[in-house]
């Protein structure tokens, strides 16, 4: 759909490697509904920035929470929907 | 004379009358409701930018200087990879008979033409951020994120002139986006059509302004009538963000027949059920949905699976207008929608409604 690719910017961020976090996350599902679905796993650290200002997206991996048949084993996650544990 | 008790903080932040907002995928009932007095959002997430601006351009001939809003779905996560093909040869024969076994007892046809629902996962973060960029370009009065955290966007965006909501259904979201400065939020709950989160209208507002500090709180969900209005306002909510209300207003483009079942329809036609998505969601009861309840049926498959095993049912059922098989996302306070009006009267029926109750609870004229 974009006409031309989004600047996009991959890095580390250490202070975030590590730390156990959950994300209420979701997003578009079908032509007109959203789906909400949470997930609880470590953050690795690695992030990726779309466009300017940056949107930033943190790996979440290890999940020990996560919807029912979510077919893979990490979950990119918004920043401003992850809450850190513990903090 | 007593104060008006619907002139809210709302009104005062959008200069509107009425402090309530329309959600809809009809531009006809923003243009409508705009012009009645109160706020309407067109729901724009599966439109490309190019048809967004269109559409903003089509709504400010029709309403001129007054403020609207559109909404986005931010996604708030996304898998790392996913392909549709792929997916769907993973679905487990015993739910794909069963769904080839309610096609033949209830004669479901084939779809006509391509598969909408299908494209289940046709956005992502990048399409998000290129329909963010055509309203911050744009400079529309109001940008609205449907479910993720906006709070990215809120320094552009402020300083175009835009204000910012975010639709939230835990108030930890609440408490996090109004720290970060959004312009208010919507407080959505449990009894709302479509997705929705756990908590209770009645329980998630008040929990909302409770954390939220001074940024406005709107309640969504089950909001048809001008008591739900009243009673809004009395949980510290300064307005109402409304859905089902307009899907069978005379504007509304939905189908004639889901018109007529919302307008026959109460709370207890509505069914919550995760037989759709595969997460549970808010719709009037249908075949399908009976379907999945029975004791024979097999479990409910997780997202997006059973999406891709629905999304041809749904297709078929709207292609041939089949009365027995149609269905729409539609909320609990479905009970008070009972005639086909004009969005104009329906925004006016809902103050005079509202104002009744403060007058009944007062013992004197609102205003």
């Amino acid at each position: 759909m974009p006409k031309e690719p989004l600047p996009t910017t991959k890095g580390f961020d250490p202070e975030m490697a590590g730390k156990r976090a959950e994300c209420d996350g979701g997003g578009h599902f079908g032509e007109k509904y959203i789906r909400r679905e949470e997930f609880a796993g470590t953050l690795s650290g690695e992030y990726v920035d779309h466009g300017d200002p940056p949107w930033r997206w943190y790996l979440l991996k290890d999940l020990y929470q996560k919807p029912d048949h979510y077919a893979f084993d990490s979950v990119w996650c918004e920043k401003g929907n992850i809450y850190l544990v513990g903090e | 004379m007593a104060k008006n008790p619907l002139h809210t903080k709302l009104c005062d932040m959008l200069e509107i009358e009425f402090p309530i907002i329309a959600f809809t995928h009809c531009k006809d009932v923003v243009e409508a409701v705009v012009n009645a007095g109160g706020f309407a959002v067109l729901g724009e997430a599966m439109h490309t930018p190019d048809e967004i601006a269109a559409d903003i351009k089509w709504i400010r001939n029709k309403v001129g200087n007054k403020p609207f809003g559109i909404d986005l779905v931010l996604p708030a996560s996304v898998p790392p990879t996913g392909d549709l093909d792929e997916l769907r040869k993973k679905i487990p024969q015993e739910q794909m008979d069963f769904w080839l076994d309610m096609k033949k007892r209830h004669n479901i046809p084939e779809p006509k033409g391509q598969i909408d629902l299908h494209q289940w996962g046709g956005l992502n973060k990048e399409i998000a951020r290129s329909q963010l960029d055509v309203l911050l370009d744009e400079k529309v009065p109001v940008i609205c994120s449907g479910l993720g955290n906006p709070a990215f966007i809120l320094k552009d965006a402020h300083e175009k002139g835009i204000k910012v909501f975010g639709l939230v259904g835990k108030a930890r979201q609440a408490k996090k986006e109004a720290e970060a400065g959004v312009d208010a939020i919507i407080a959505q709950g449990y009894d709302a059509a479509g997705h929705t989160g756990p908590v209770g209208t009645l329980s998630i507002v008040p929990e909302c302004v409770a954390v939220a500090g001074d940024t406005p709180i709107i309640a969504a969900g089950g909001i048809t009538h001008g008591k739900h209005l009243a009673a809004s306002l009395c949980l510290g909510a300064v307005g109402v963000w409304t859905g089902t209300l307009w899907l069978a207003s005379r504007e509304g483009d939905n189908d004639m027949i889901i018109k007529d079942r919302l307008i026959n329809s109460t709370a207890d036609d509505t069914v919550y059920s995760d037989c759709i998505s595969g997460f549970p969601m808010r719709v009037l009861d249908c075949t399908w949905t009976k379907e999945w309840r029975d004791d024979k049926a097999p479990k409910v498959l997780g997202a997006p699976y059973q999406m891709l095993l629905s999304s041809d049912y749904i297709q078929a059922a709207n292609d041939h207008r089949r009365e027995d098989l149609m269905t729409e996302a539609a909320g609990q306070g479905v009970r008070f929608i009972e005639s086909m009006k004009p969005s104009r009267q329906i925004v006016l029926d809902m103050v005079e409604e509202a104002l009744e109750v403060f007058e009944n609870l007062t013992g004197m004229e609102a205003f």
